[in-house]
């Protein structure tokens, strides 16, 4: 019987430091590491800790991990500490990952906000890898300040294929482009709404008004995917601390539609 | 039909002692007032108590203990368990704790204890003041779930085989094993009816039935959570008590390289679902009591199909708080 908790080790090969607190760590893993866009993965610092976190590298690239991360606590600090060379823990993939196929035929909304553009950048990998099955991309982005924006160096390249708008929610003098949270750009964006699904990824508070925005624009509950997060141990169904109500982030999620939770109670925390 | 036999006293001595040799024989023996899930040897065999309510331990703390090491090599035991003396309510939590760690990414290490350990256990004939088994669709003795039940008839037993093991558990004892007479019958009858009653009796003040699941799950804006939350002191022993509880963390506090264990965790505890960033979806204390109830009549129930709540009582037996899961439940039943 396989071992659910053990984890493969993974060498950390590159760092890429995206933002003052955010850096992306590119790691080579022992053995190939295939998985669905939306899926995560527990990555563990040995005699540290562990947690839940996505991959950001196109997903048909199981030998070229990434993951990109924000330092916000125990465990983020700690891996910003470690260098080139270090090695991780990586255990997965979990959770069911984005249903790309039922996007097909479709315009394909994504509301993406802060951090929430690593497991967007690699859904966006596969949507652009069978660009042709899809009637539009758009991508609304929002982060914190321009300086908060990740993965600068491909902005342009992305913008070749894909319809890319930007906010900051507060402009700096250099900044020539939208201010305001990330709902400010739906205003700007006109979609077919009986051919459209949108996806929304971020912290809960943007998940939460970008949602209702949605809604209040004509997106169906039904239309709306949510890419979901809360405290996880165990990533595999048993440990039940990332529950929402019966549904198991890990396992049934983290991506859900809209109508799946709408009538449960405080999913946005 | 069951298969069933009576053993008399003398000739269950002798079926013991040869599961002592095969097997760890861990059963109910009396200490500090309490009945505890001790190993038996020859020297303690005669002081097990049978036919008591369950012991204070719950079975998950062998199954699955309070921290492990899931790193190591899955070993298989010299001398498995055999758990004597398992109450109904013990029985009623297997399947949960099987689904828990079964499924997609089984538990090697519960799934080798659960399938080499053995489970005979015993009718409760004596149960406790906060038993309330019963209203939770249970019965203070065991009807499925068990290799071999034993019901405490005058100074033998009558043995009702639940499984093959349970009867290869029996070979050899041909001899010592008659056949269930009328008259045994009937006691055994009387001893289950006699304890049902008493449960009745204890619970005479609360009024609610396993359909309270639906009221649960529809009483999320009840003040009662409030209210019956009002005297915890978040210890978590209400958690850790639960048969049917198991909710854990992992760490890797060893400080080795990926070496990882397994500790219980509790959701009445305040760091419970905190995120890296702080947030918690249950800052508020009631909000996390409500929780456990939630668990228990709504969440379980919608993942494995049946009552997270047994009714053994443990959760309030060890409440600090003295908070009474039967009178929240009679409150929310109003």
């Amino acid at each position: 019987m396989m071992n659910p908790y053990k984890s493969q080790k993974a060498v950390i090969e590159d760092i890429i430091q995206e933002t003052e607190n955010i850096k992306t760590f590119c790691l080579k893993p022992e053995k190939p590491f295939a998985y669905r866009c939306g899926q995560f993965a527990e990555l563990m610092i040995p005699g540290v800790g562990e947690g839940p976190f996505a991959m950001s590298n196109p997903a048909h690239q199981p030998e070229k991990l990434q993951f990109t991360i924000q330092n916000v606590g125990y465990m983020t600090s700690r891996l910003h500490n470690l260098n080139k060379g270090d090695v991780l823990g990586l255990r997965g993939p979990y959770g069911n990952g984005f249903p790309v196929e039922e996007f097909y035929g479709k315009e394909v909304l994504l509301v993406i906000g802060g951090v929430g553009f690593p497991p967007a950048r690699a859904l966006l990998y596969s949507l652009l890898k069978e660009k042709s099955k899809f009637k539009r991309i758009i991508m609304c982005y929002g982060a914190r300040t321009p300086g908060d924006i990740v993965y600068k160096y491909q902005i342009d390249e992305f913008k070749k294929d894909i319809e890319l708008l930007m906010t900051v929610d507060k402009a700096t003098a250099d900044w020539k482009g939208t201010e305001g949270v990330v709902t400010v750009l739906l205003d700007k964006v006109k979609v077919d709404l009986a051919n459209a699904v949108s996806v929304v990824i971020g912290p809960p508070i943007m998940m939460k008004f970008a949602t209702l925005k949605l809604l209040e624009v004509g997106f169906k509950s039904k239309d709306i995917y949510l890419s979901t997060e809360r405290k996880m141990y165990c990533g595999i169904g048993q440990c039940r601390h990332c529950m929402i109500d019966s549904l198991f982030i890990c396992k049934d999620g983290p991506v859900f539609t809209y109508k799946q939770l709408e009538n449960l109670p405080d999913i946005w925390e | 039909m069951a298969e069933k036999y009576y053993v008399g006293k003398a000739h269950w001595k002798s079926i013991l002692n040869g599961w002592m040799e095969k097997y760890s024989v861990i059963a109910p023996q009396r200490e500090n007032g309490g009945l505890f899930f001790q190993p038996v040897s020859p020297e303690n065999s005669t002081t097990i108590v049978y036919n008591e309510a369950r012991a204070v331990q719950p079975l998950k703390s062998f199954l699955t203990p309070p921290l492990s090491e899931m790193t190591g090599d899955v070993a298989k035991s010299e001398k498995p368990w055999l758990f004597l003396g398992v109450k109904a309510c013990g029985l009623a939590a297997l399947p949960i704790l099987d689904q828990a760690f079964g499924g997609d990414f089984p538990d090697p290490y519960y799934q080798q204890k659960r399938e080499e350990s053995l489970i005979v256990s015993t009718d409760c004939s004596v149960p406790l003041e906060t038993c309330f088994c019963t209203m939770v669709g249970g019965n203070p003795y065991p009807v499925k779930s068990f290799d071999l039940n034993l019901s405490q008839v005058w100074d033998g037993f009558i043995i009702e085989v639940g499984s093959l093991r349970g009867k290869e558990l029996l070979e050899g004892h041909d001899r010592s094993l008659k056949e269930v007479v009328k008259e045994e019958e009937e006691a055994q009858k009387k001893i289950r009816a006699k304890a049902v009653a008493d449960i009745k009796t204890y619970n005479k003040n609360f009024s609610f039935d396993e359909s309270v699941a639906s009221v649960v799950a529809k009483s999320w804006d009840s003040p009662v959570w409030k209210k019956h939350s009002e005297t915890c002191v978040e210890c978590g022993a209400c958690n850790h008590a639960c048969p049917t509880c198991h909710c854990y963390f992992l760490d890797d506090v060893t400080r080795k390289d990926f070496v990882k264990l397994r500790g219980w965790d509790a959701c009445q505890y305040s760091g419970y679902a905190v995120t890296a960033g702080g947030g918690t979806p249950r800052p508020k204390l009631f909000e996390r009591f409500r929780n456990r109830y939630f668990c228990k009549f709504k969440y379980l129930k919608d993942n494995y199909g049946m009552l997270g709540c047994t009714g053994c009582g443990r959760c309030f037996e060890g409440c600090q708080g003295e908070i009474d899961m039967r009178a929240a439940l009679s409150d929310l039943n109003k």
